[in-house]
């Protein structure tokens, strides 16, 4: 599939969802699998938005890619924002404390929803670029 | 499918009706809305979301601040959420902090 490059910004939630509905249809997900995965692709991108940029005061451009092989399609988000781990939950110290309780709460749960979710979740930053790839098993047809 | 909450009052019953695709993009929409209703001082709250077809967690965070607005004694009912909808307010754990039901009928 061709990659979309979007400003990273809430605006671009609905594009990133109606690309990952695509590829799901693309790759022959059921209806669970499909919601499953865009669920997932939402609550990282979102992340990216708010955490990897707004929050640092900087702009910067968003990319989802889908790719389709036999077993899998796997979605990646890249983006160039702050370096965000979504799997390790270390915020700086004072960015903790202020967070009221509900919002700590609802970070972790945003991050359960996706590893739950999908066949496969991981993070790496290469070259100055978040990498977030999710990855769902294509059924396998008799 | 685009956002939208309607708020409705019958009697201290605050009635709110979702549509479409609950986020963070709609979040700060969804929750103007519960300030409103909260405005009203309602004994309850409906969310009827039949026709919401995606939630998020941002979504989760608006219902938490929904509870707390309206305080301790007035609850909150989700009616007709579909399939994966529940399935997510299920796996949060809300079933616990709000009451889940196919339908609402008018006491």
């Amino acid at each position: 599939m061709n990659p979309l490059r979007l400003p990273a910004t809430l605006d671009a939630l609905e594009e990133i969802g109606n690309y990952v509905i695509e590829a799901a249809r693309q790759a022959g997900l059921d209806q669970k699998a499909s919601y499953a995965l865009r669920l997932a692709v939402d609550e990282i991108a979102t992340n990216v938005i708010t955490h990897g940029y707004e929050e640092a005061g900087t702009k910067g451009d968003i990319t989802i890619v889908g790719e389709i092989t036999d077993a899998a399609l796997t979605v990646t988000l890249t983006d160039q924002g702050v370096p965000f781990d979504p799997l390790s939950h270390r915020l700086p110290e004072e960015d903790d404390l202020a967070l009221p309780l509900e919002e700590r709460q609802i970070g972790g749960l945003g991050i359960m929803l996706v590893i739950n979710g999908v066949d496969a979740f991981s993070y790496r930053y290469e070259n100055g670029s978040n990498l977030n790839v999710f990855a769902m098993n294509r059924r396998s047809f008799p | 499918m685009a956002f939208d909450a309607q708020l409705k009052m019958t009697g201290p019953v605050a009635k709110i009706t979702l549509t479409g695709s609950l986020d963070a993009a709609s979040a700060p929409q969804f929750k103007e809305v519960i300030e409103q209703a909260a405005a009203q001082t309602p004994e309850k709250v409906v969310l009827f979301m039949e026709k919401l077809d995606f939630l998020a967690s941002a979504g989760l965070r608006v219902l938490i601040f929904a509870k707390q607005k309206m305080g301790a004694g007035v609850d909150i009912y989700v009616v007709g959420s579909q399939g994966p909808v529940l399935g997510t307010l299920e796996m949060s754990g809300f079933h616990h902090s709000v009451y889940i039901q196919d339908s609402w009928a008018e006491a």
